[in-house]
């Protein structure tokens, strides 16, 4: 590969990405709207809540033009619940918070998973990125940033070994779900996850080639035709 | 495989047990013996690269020329081995290319082993790669794991594994940056 760069996104790629999600802020000063292309922003009126883009309300933030309003499930007991949950089912996935019925938008940057709105007992997809992009610009607007760094760590820990464990169960449906990891983990996990699948195509490869390929779909669960495999080679 | 894949090249460089099915004149300097001829039957170690186009023959319509074994990483002593404990097996000592070696044989075509034989091969090393695999992403998330009782582990690894270490590795180390440089930041 000519590109250093790895395959997939880096961290301050992600971290980047999340910046477009809506955060609740409580203003400081007057601002009247803005035309951005995403669209006009709410005018600023002091004692009044406002959603903002995440990018927007750190530039406040850093001007001390407002102050940011953590969403629901970065409080530390709403952690402390999602902790329990991970840690009491082994396999429950991580959840997304659901999207409101009837609501057009259903992926992340546009549902407000991150506003003071938002369902305190689901992490939404950018929860990582965003937990440390505020807790770093805007300690001083959470109660007990310590506690919620540290059950941020705990958090992250344990989804990542849940994560690990899903290597061993690889064959079950010829796949990884990953549904419910936030895009930081997904970021986190490419390399290796997606070596482990290289890795049992290729010793699979040599199955198919010895000629008993339905049966070995069903056991390796990677189905696969020879033309596949030489369209995969070409770019190895 | 690439053409400039180094890991195939050095796949191919790994040695497969070749017997000669004729004498051949001239060709004991595989052997160690200089000048001499290389007898009927006599068992030498080649390169896969060689061994293989030794071995191929329905082009020329004649008996090949060589017979290729399976070399002993891939025998049944280390399969049983992996069977019993894919973790404790060290598949850096029995070939640095392990699961290259295997692949690129089960391509080929070796006389000793029978259908049967070749599936259970590839589910063997199926529940190996997995089985490794698991514990090379703990071992890549816990640092002191390398240093402790791991590093027995890590220096077993084969070259596929070590770059799914380094992988895993690496993706861990760059979030950590970036986390920490955030906390720089402020």
């Amino acid at each position: 590969m000519a590109l250093p760069l790895p395959a997939g996104l880096t961290p301050p790629e992600i971290a980047f990405l999340c910046e477009m999600e809506l955060v609740t802020v409580i203003p400081r000063q007057r601002l009247e709207g803005l035309d951005l292309l995403g669209g006009r922003t709410p005018p600023l009126i002091p004692p009044q809540r406002a959603n903002l883009p995440l990018w927007l309300a750190l530039l406040l933030k850093r001007q001390r033009r407002a102050n940011i309003l953590p969403p629901p499930w970065l409080h530390p007991s709403a952690l402390l619940t999602i902790l329990e949950l991970e840690h009491a089912g082994q396999s429950a996935p991580p959840r997304l918070p659901p999207a409101p019925p009837g609501s057009l938008p259903i992926s992340p940057p546009f549902l407000p998973s991150s506003t003071a709105a938002a369902p305190r007992d689901a992490l939404p997809y950018h929860w990582l990125e965003l937990g440390e992009i505020l807790l770093e610009a805007a300690s001083d607007d959470f109660e007990d940033p310590d506690g919620v760094r540290r059950l941020m760590r705990d958090l992250r820990e344990v989804r990542m070994a849940s994560m690990r464990k899903g290597v061993g169960m690889f064959d079950a449906q010829g796949g990884f779900n990953m549904t419910g990891f936030g895009g930081m983990e997904v970021g986190e996990g490419r390399a290796f996850i997606g070596g482990v699948i290289d890795g049992l195509r290729k010793i699979g490869a040599a199955r198919e080639r010895s000629g008993d390929g339905d049966q070995d779909d069903q056991d390796n669960g990677f189905p696969s035709t020879a033309d596949d495999y030489d369209d995969d080679e070409m770019d190895m | 495989m690439s053409y400039y894949d180094i890991d195939a090249i050095l796949t191919d460089a790994q040695k497969v047990p070749c017997t000669f099915e004729l004498t051949v004149p001239g060709l004991g300097f595989l052997d160690g013996n200089m000048g001499g001829d290389m007898k009927k039957d006599s068992k030498v170690e080649l390169p896969i690269w060689l061994g293989e186009m030794l071995s191929l023959s329905e082009m020329m319509n004649t008996d090949s020329l060589v017979t290729l074994g399976i070399p002993s990483a891939l025998g049944p002593r280390v399969s049983n081995a992996l069977k019993a404990d894919p973790k404790t097996v060290d598949l850096r000592a029995l070939a640095s290319h392990f699961y290259n070696l295997a692949t690129r044989l089960l391509e080929m075509y070796v006389e000793d082993i029978n259908k049967a034989e070749e599936q259970e091969m590839i589910r063997v090393l199926t529940e190996t790669f997995k089985a490794r695999a698991a514990v090379i992403a703990d071992q890549a998330n816990n640092v002191r794991g390398t240093l402790g009782e791991g590093a027995d582990f890590l220096r077993g690894l084969d070259e596929n594994e070590r770059q799914l270490f380094r992988a895993a590795h690496d993706s861990a180390k760059s979030v950590r940056a970036w986390v920490a440089e955030g906390m720089k930041k402020k």
